[in-house]
């Protein structure tokens, strides 16, 4: 036996009004959502490597800053030993080849001997 | 006007919800196109209010995005957790309007009958029979819903409440008779003393 309940009639009534209630998302609601997926969707793990320059991989192979100032310094300790070499640095030039030797080929000696040498 | 061709064409919300993950920016639209309706749908019948509607609607949107990553292929439907999730949150604030004051005069007007007097009496049949929901225990509510107000078949509503078909029957046989007798005391004042339906 089915009991039936006097108000079903008024039930099915309200749940087919229910079913057929029309609503579409509005721009407002539909753009929170894209929002919202934006802010929390996973970015990609691979990144694309971003580009370097020739000035960059020149440093990047010589070893950075700290080199490129260590060899500007070298260079210009190197400049100052050349236009001012300092005695020790004389002395030991002199070591390995030789005391300095200095000709003058206008001394008087000279001439006159040429002199000389057009007399005779 | 939509010139582009859709390259997720046909595809499964499931594949969609991986593209998503995989950072796929469009997914996430064709996804929300799919989904939202129906979810602002649900959740408007079962609150009978718009703006908590879109409140749950956002939500349920949410909780798509975060799952996303963590979706396993396979094991369940897209559509299928989607209506589980609304059911739940849509019980969540039924629960609290239990006992608390009714939403006659916050709700909003529904876009579903042709004449002014029409609509107001539309809204306020939906907003009686969404406070009747909201004293019904969460199960029954969410079968009864599911069943009634989505027209749902009873092996779907099984898979979305994890339950037996049996169990569904029963819930909602519970609940429908439940529901007929608080909505009786409102008949009147709905207007089915006069407006019998057909």
């Amino acid at each position: 036996m089915t009991m039936t309940n006097p108000n079903d009639d008024m039930l099915d009534d309200l749940f087919a009004q229910a079913r057929a209630v029309k609503i579409a998302p509005s721009d407002d609601l539909m753009a929170r959502v894209l929002e919202n997926a934006d802010a929390v969707q996973p970015k990609p793990a691979f990144m694309s490597a971003p580009q370097v320059g020739l000035w960059a991989r020149l440093m990047d192979a010589i070893g950075g800053w700290p080199a490129v100032s260590g060899l500007a310094a070298a260079t210009v300790a190197g400049v100052w030993v050349g236009v001012a070499p300092p005695a020790s640095v004389e002395d030991l030039t002199a070591s390995f080849i030789g005391d300095e030797v200095s000709i003058s080929l206008f001394s008087n000696d000279l001439l006159f001997d040429a002199g000389a040498l057009g007399d005779g | 006007m939509n010139a582009s061709p859709d390259p997720f064409a046909g595809a499964p919300d499931e594949a969609l919800l991986v593209a998503y993950a995989n950072g796929d920016g469009q997914a996430a639209r064709i996804l929300t196109a799919r989904l939202l309706p129906r979810i602002l749908a649900q959740a408007t019948r079962m609150l009978g209010n718009q703006a908590e509607a879109e409140d749950v609607a956002q939500d349920a949107m949410m909780r798509v995005w975060k799952i996303a990553p963590d979706w396993r292929q396979g094991e369940a439907q897209v559509g299928t957790w989607v209506y589980r999730v609304v059911a739940n949150l849509c019980t969540d604030r039924l629960r609290k309007r239990r006992g608390g004051v009714s939403l006659d005069q916050v709700a909003e007007p529904l876009d579903a009958a042709p004449s002014v007097v029409a609509q107001m009496q539309t809204q306020e049949r939906m907003t009686a029979l969404s406070d009747a929901l909201a004293q019904l225990p969460d199960r029954q509510a969410q079968a009864v819903s599911l069943r009634h107000l989505e027209g749902l078949a009873n092996p779907e509503i099984a898979q979305i409440m994890d339950i037996s078909v049996r169990s569904v029957e029963s819930l909602t046989a519970r609940g429908k008779r439940a529901l007929a007798d608080i909505m009786a005391g409102r008949k009147a004042e709905l207007g089915y003393d006069d407006d019998e339906p057909e």
